[in-house]
């Protein structure tokens, strides 16, 4: 458990010498307390103290890195249960399988669906994150070859799925990409020796909590320093279980043995692998091998990753500005809303669904809801004349004419005072904009004759 | 080695709530857990339920939809037949849409008399949804709750229309949904609300607005997570059964749209597009899910083993 101030001041030299660069030893107690400091800076502290708050600063669940540069992938470094008590920091890293053992041809072509699963979804480049490699062949040269030309075709840091020899000669053709050596649960001792001369990487599988307490202590027995966890289920119930207890071991035991993030190879023969990975996602999975590579699997999970990994203080904005839906003429009509992108979602998902081609105004008010950005004054009269003004709405139509959210119905005799336009109330919800938009009179969008 | 596992225990109980079924059918009890979802501690006595709806509106279906019940769009009685006889629906939510001035605008008498034809066509548990037109669904649930031959739960109570249905459905001996717009003070709100009037709690289950995939599921998620988290910690008017009704997950682009090649295909997209919707319900905590896509009601209900 974090400690509180007074706990971190007990065990500090009580002084005041200022050594640390805090006028107190009790204020550097709260600034170690915050996060913001951390014990190495009193350079009298004891033995004890050290172990007690070094260990307590340590994130819970450890990070581990797989790749490098642009690509790299960051598992762990998690401190909550659930994303409303702070956020989810590390998405859960998508692998995507590729055996070595297919005709050149098709393992080829297979290398390029899998780079070719990235999207652009609200402004966000969402894409898998590794190509998993499984040795079907047996063969060290063979899988060597397959590594290096996964490499090359994708760019994406490998899961190397692969028996000893193999894994070994995978690791040195792509040296120095930092692959996850994921070795066969029984070729432990050998992998883990691989990953610790290296200094790369290993996933370590067996059976359930209590085999992994007993293979990740011989891991690091064994030098293997940066460990993901497997627990090896069987079903999906497995899976999501053996995942939540690991990171409740991390979280809420501080289980230094067992804190690791996860990995889950749900590929053949694992039973309702989509199924599973729709769970995992939310569910703290940190890693998830898939044999699918059909856009209709992958686009799903990557968006339920997005949704879940989005911060819950920091709301995802869109681009304040014009936007245009469907074939807009200079008679369409002109609707405005905020830039909290559940918003803009909502309100352009509604008046596509009128066919009525229109304008959307989005505001710039910090990512709020059309009430929120109301109630703190960010959506005002005043603001909404600058907008219409300002963002060349008044050149791409030839009428004068606003639709406003009727939530804030209020603002419309300040926008008229302030501008040329007239405002037409909208409906409060958004549900009610297609049967609104396509009531509406034409004339109300006649060019506006000064 | 044996590893001493965290347990969370609470102290509170998710209240039980049962919706009734007709002669021969089966009713759905849900609730009465005292453990979060995804862990083997606590007791739960009744797994999560999957229900279908039923649209008897005007609508164009998505592709996936199309291909599924498109041949039953038009006939909701069949419909209602088949998502309980053949794809496994647990429970059916029917919604009046077709009384919606801009699907349909059929009178409330027709909308209360499909409801009775719905209800006398299969035995399983039902639960009526209006038509989203305020006005109208103001005369159309008093109809329902009159025509309806058995219990059935009413959709949806909120602020506006509480004093109304709460009558309506006290009068009849149905039950309420109470809704609230993805928001844990509005959703206790509504149960206060509920409360104050004398409703049995028993007849109650909670719906918290459940935004598609990519549109607000992570919202909904996290609302649901805290519902529940509080009702476990002993707040009474949030330890209810909460229903995530999946209508919205196929209002996204990304679930209807075959236009968009690299997406994969449309009628596949779409089905998982509802079912991971589903899916992140069910680990938030949900107790009930409403899905369109018949092969969703097992999908669904195989992972509903939490």
């Amino acid at each position: 458990m974090a400690l509180t101030a007074l706990e971190i001041y007990k065990l500090l030299p009580k002084t005041n010498c200022k050594d640390c660069g805090f006028p107190t030893c009790l204020a550097f107690a709260m600034q170690m307390a915050a996060g913001k400091a951390t014990v190495e800076l009193c350079p009298h502290a004891s033995e004890e103290a050290k172990e007690t708050l070094g260990s307590a600063a340590a994130p819970p669940l450890p990070k581990v890195t797989i790749g490098t540069g642009r690509d790299e992938v960051i598992l762990g470094d998690e401190t909550v249960l659930f994303r409303h008590e702070k956020t989810f920091y590390h998405p859960t890293a998508i692998a995507v399988s590729v055996s070595d053992d297919l005709p050149p041809d098709a393992f080829g072509e297979r290398l390029r669906a899998i780079r070719a699963l990235s999207f652009e979804r609200v402004g966000q480049r969402i894409g898998v994150d590794l190509v998993a490699l499984r040795c079907g062949s047996g063969d060290p040269v063979a899988y060597a070859k397959a590594a290096a030309a996964a490499l090359e075709a994708t760019g994406l840091p490998l899961v190397l799925l692969a028996p000893p020899g193999p894994l070994a000669a995978a690791a040195d053709a792509v040296e120095g990409s930092r692959p996850l050596l994921a070795p066969p649960a029984a070729d432990l001792g050998a992998a883990a020796k691989m990953a610790a001369e290296r200094k790369l990487p290993l996933r370590v599988r067996a059976d359930g909590i209590g085999g992994l307490y007993d293979a990740l202590r011989a891991a690091r027995a064994a030098g293997a320093k940066e460990l993901v966890a497997d627990p090896a289920p069987g079903d999906s119930r497995g899976a999501v279980e053996g995942s939540v207890q690991i990171r409740r071991l991390a979280i809420l035991s501080r289980n230094r043995d067992l804190a690791c993030p996860t990995a889950f190879d749900l590929g053949e023969p694992f039973p309702e692998p989509f199924g599973t990975a729709a769970l995992l996602i939310p569910k703290y999975g940190s890693l998830l091998v898939l044999d699918t590579a059909d856009p209709a699997d992958i686009l799903p999970l990557l968006t339920l990753r997005q949704n879940v990994f989005t911060d819950p203080q920091r709301p995802i904005q869109v681009e304040p500005g014009v936007y245009a839906v469907g074939n807009v003429t200079s008679s369409s009509p002109v609707l405005i809303t905020t830039n909290f992108s559940l918003t803009y979602f909502t309100v352009r998902g509604d008046v596509e669904a009128s066919r009525v081609p229109a304008y959307l105004l989005i505001a710039d008010v910090d990512g709020m809801s059309v009430l929120t950005a109301w109630a703190a004054g960010k959506f005002t009269g005043e603001s909404i004349a600058k907008m219409l003004s300002g963002c060349g709405i008044g050149e791409k139509v030839g009428h004068r004419t606003l639709i406003l959210p009727g939530m804030v119905a209020r603002l419309s005799g300040r926008i008229e005072e302030l501008s040329s336009w007239r405002v037409l109330v909208g409906p409060q919800e958004s549900s009610a904009i297609p049967p609104y938009l396509r009531r509406l009179p034409p004339a109300a969008f006649l060019p506006a004759n000064a | 080695m044996t590893v001493a596992l965290p347990e969370q225990r609470f102290p509170g109980r998710i209240l039980p709530v049962t919706l009734p079924a007709g002669p021969g059918g089966s009713p759905v009890t849900v609730g009465g857990q005292n453990a979060l979802p995804c862990t083997p501690e606590g007791e739960r006595p009744n797994l999560p339920a999957v229900g279908m709806e039923v649209r008897t509106g005007a609508e164009e279906l998505p592709p996936s939809l199309r291909s599924a019940i498109g041949e039953l769009a038009a006939d909701p009685v069949s419909l209602a037949r088949r998502c309980v006889s053949e794809w496994g629906a647990r429970f059916l939510f029917l919604d009046l849409s077709l009384c919606h001035p801009d699907s349909g605008g059929r009178s409330v008498a027709d909308g209360a008399a499909l409801a009775r034809e719905v209800l006398d066509a299969v035995p399983a548990p039902v639960i009526v949804g209006g038509c989203g037109d305020e006005e109208v669904d103001a005369r159309l649930f008093p109809a329902v709750a009159e025509a309806a031959p058995r219990p059935v739960f009413l959709s949806y109570a909120e602020e506006k229309n509480y004093r109304l249905l709460a009558g309506a459905a006290l009068a009849y001996g149905h039950g309420l949904v109470s809704w609230s717009p993805i928001d844990i003070n509005m959703a206790k709100q509504i149960n206060l609300l509920l409360a104050d009037l004398g409703f049995p709690a028993d007849r109650v289950i909670m719906d918290p607005l459940t935004g598609g995939l990519g549109y607000g599921l992570e919202y909904t998620c996290s609302i649901v997570e805290r519902i529940r988290l509080s009702g476990l910690q002993g707040d009474a008017m949030l330890a209810r059964p909460v229903l995530c009704h999946l209508g919205d997950a196929w209002k996204a682009r990304e679930a209807s749209d075959a236009s968009e090649t690299s997406w994969g295909d449309a009628d596949r997209r779409g089905r998982r597009w509802e079912e991971t919707t589903g899916l992140a319900c069910l680990a938030a905590g949900a107790d009930l899910l409403v899905c369109r896509h018949p092969g969703n009601v097992a999908r669904l209900s195989g992972a509903a083993w939490r």
